[in-house]
């Protein structure tokens, strides 16, 4: 089976190489979608081996990836996986994250950083942020998963299709979440590991989100 | 509100038309948004010229507030309005921009 990995990057320099290097020996096809870094995150990606697309302008997190989504359905891939470009998830994972849907169980399988596997979340992530996202998710969104925000999942191509992102920024992990519940597809989440570089989004980026679902819904 | 500060509200009213005739002369707005203004500044006019009729309507639905504090309020609401209608559409070219974006990224992949 043909499966691509769509890696979002901003002024990833740092890791890109790593992180391509480290996903290549289990996917057939590498795709950065550089959201117009000011670093040489395009050209390390590339020398990597990856395919990279890069907007001209930056358009954040949720727009890359829907592009690296279109490129890698395109392009004839069966699963698509999306791997964040900062080095904080574990590439060996992904042969566990795609076998649910290589074997017709899953048409979405979601990583989930509560399920048990080693992470080293901030407190104030862990104990406030994530339970309150946990909530809305749940009570607006009607989204029955232990993660509400991980960046690390796999799709089929129906999956892929039925969860086109329209929210550019951060809004797109519960996007992506409402949009498999109310496909009907066959969803299933696996423990991953996380390893934090940083502290990652603020709490303000919270209210972010549900503003520009709210918008989304509105203007939709 | 005494005379001479409803003189002033008019001629204040009067020069915001003749600029909205000038920018339409000129081609700067379209018939339907000067058509738009000329119905604002004239409700505008109305409003000040028959200040004690609003105020006297008010009394008779049972309202303690006078005719100038309505229509400020009513003001405040309208640009709250404008001002969601505002987000919408940049919202919209926000999501247009994003896909001319992506579109340019798909286009020339390196």
């Amino acid at each position: 089976m043909k499966i691509a990995c769509v890696i979002p990057a901003w002024n990833e320099a740092k890791n890109i190489a790593k992180v391509i290097a480290d996903v290549r020996p289990y996917v057939q096809e590498t795709i950065v979608v550089d959201d117009c870094s000011s670093d040489d995150t395009a050209a390390l990606a590339g020398a990597a081996g990856a395919v990279v697309l890069r907007h001209p302008i930056n358009r954040g997190q949720g727009a890359a990836l829907q592009t690296g989504n279109d490129y890698a359905l395109a392009q004839g891939a069966e699963i698509i996986v999306h791997f964040d470009g900062d080095d904080q998830f574990r590439a060996t994972e992904i042969p566990a994250m795609t076998a649910p849907i290589a074997d017709d169980r899953a048409d979405i399988v979601f990583g989930s950083r509560f399920l048990g596997r080693q992470t080293n979340f901030p407190p104030l992530k862990r104990y406030l942020i994530m339970p309150l996202a946990k909530l809305f998710n749940r009570v607006f969104l009607g989204i029955q998963l232990s993660d509400p925000q991980c960046g690390f999942r796999a799709f089929n191509r129906r999956a892929a299709t039925a969860t086109k992102i329209m929210n550019r920024e951060w809004a797109h992990n519960s996007e992506i979440q409402s949009n498999a519940f109310r496909a009907g597809l066959r969803i299933m989440e696996l423990p991953v590991t996380v390893v934090y570089h940083r502290f990652g989004l603020p709490l303000s980026a919270g209210f972010q989100v549900i503003k520009d679902l709210l918008i989304h819904k509105i203007i939709k | 509100m005494p005379l001479l500060q409803q003189a002033v509200a008019l001629i204040i009213i009067i020069c915001f038309l003749f600029r909205a005739a000038v920018q339409k002369k000129k081609n700067e707005i379209s018939a339907t948004e000067f058509r738009l203004w000329l119905a604002f500044w004239l409700l505008a006019a109305l409003a000040v010229i028959f200040l004690k009729r609003i105020d006297q309507m008010l009394q008779a639905l049972g309202f303690s507030l006078s005719g100038i504090s309505f229509l400020f309020y009513l003001g405040v609401i309208a640009l709250f309005y404008l001002v969601f209608r505002l987000r919408l559409s940049l919202a919209k070219l926000d999501r247009q921009l994003t896909e001319i974006a992506r579109q340019i990224a798909l286009q020339h992949k390196k």
